[in-house]
């Protein structure tokens, strides 16, 4: 029984490392907040673990906009029908760590004018 | 039908919308039952390997075998389902996720070992009566083959939203 106990303490140990580099967060994520414009090809989606939308910059790439958590999202003022497919907007936030994912995670979002602040804690990284 | 279509066929399944057209909570609330139930099945299995693995033998192993194995049912039943879900949300983005790739073949050899413990003499016995060190050995075995094959699996599906 002294043997199982360690051999219990040890898989508990081994177990205890995985949550160390669980952290969804901003890790694979470049420090550096930049600008992205281009037309919206996907609108919205308030669905999933955070808000998605997909939009195409100028020089024809498609790029994966990642947005707050659905609720956070919405409450910044961005609904799934407040940006229509086709429109041109502005996103500002911090691109995948791999340069050949096109991805996004976002901060602020600038549509007709108007800003919305889904990361509003993150705002004044924007330039 | 490969697997890309199979998962774009997902996606567009009447589980996808369901996931999606249900408010900026839902998901959260599919995602926190799929946690119950994963939570309820390893709980359970936890309990039984470690029993087949010799701990606590001052407990009948019949007394340990029966609420375990019903409540480790009904913790996968719920996880499967659930889970089934949340894959659905955005079934396609998930091609290409190794982690994806480990966790369901490693379930599949997991629900295998369950089907080989129920099918084993060793289990059948253990409900009538005493085992012997034979029956024993080879019930530990399986029992550590169920741990290893759930902490796989689990620890690959924790893994895919880091991919």
């Amino acid at each position: 029984m002294r043997l199982n106990t360690i051999v219990l303490a040890a898989a508990i140990s081994i177990a205890s490392i995985i949550p160390a580099f669980a952290h969804h967060g901003w890790g694979g994520n470049v420090d550096e907040v930049t600008a992205l414009t281009g037309m919206v090809t996907e609108g919205v989606k308030l669905a999933g673990p955070h808000g998605t939308m997909k939009i195409m910059t100028s020089d024809r790439m498609v790029w994966d906009i990642t947005l707050a958590p659905p609720f956070r999202t919405q409450s910044a003022g961005l609904r799934q029908d407040t940006i229509p497919v086709g429109a041109i907007v502005t996103v500002h936030g911090q691109r995948n760590r791999d340069p050949n994912r096109l991805e996004m995670k976002t901060i602020q979002v600038e549509y007709a004018g108007k800003q919305y602040n889904v990361y509003p804690e993150f705002v004044d990284k924007v330039r | 039908m490969s697997f890309v279509q199979f998962m774009a066929w997902l996606e567009g399944s009447a589980l996808g919308h369901v996931m999606r057209d249900n408010g900026v909570w839902f998901y959260g609330i599919i995602n926190l039952t799929h946690i119950l139930g994963v939570a309820t099945l390893f709980g359970s299995v936890v309990i039984l390997d470690l029993r087949l693995l010799g701990f606590w033998t001052d407990a009948p192993l019949a007394a340990i075998s029966r609420p375990t194995t019903r409540m480790a049912a009904v913790g996968f039943g719920i996880a499967a389902v659930t889970g089934a879900g949340l894959l659905a949300t955005k079934a396609t983005e998930y091609v290409g996720n190794p982690f994806l790739y480990i966790k369901i073949p490693v379930i599949g050899l997991a629900l295998l070992n369950v089907f080989l413990v129920h099918r084993s003499s060793a289990w059948r016995a253990h409900k009538n009566r005493e085992l012997t060190y034979t029956e024993r050995r080879r019930l530990a075995a399986m029992g550590g083959t169920s741990l290893f094959f759930w902490l796989t699996s689990i620890g690959a599906g924790r893994m895919i939203g880091y991919w």
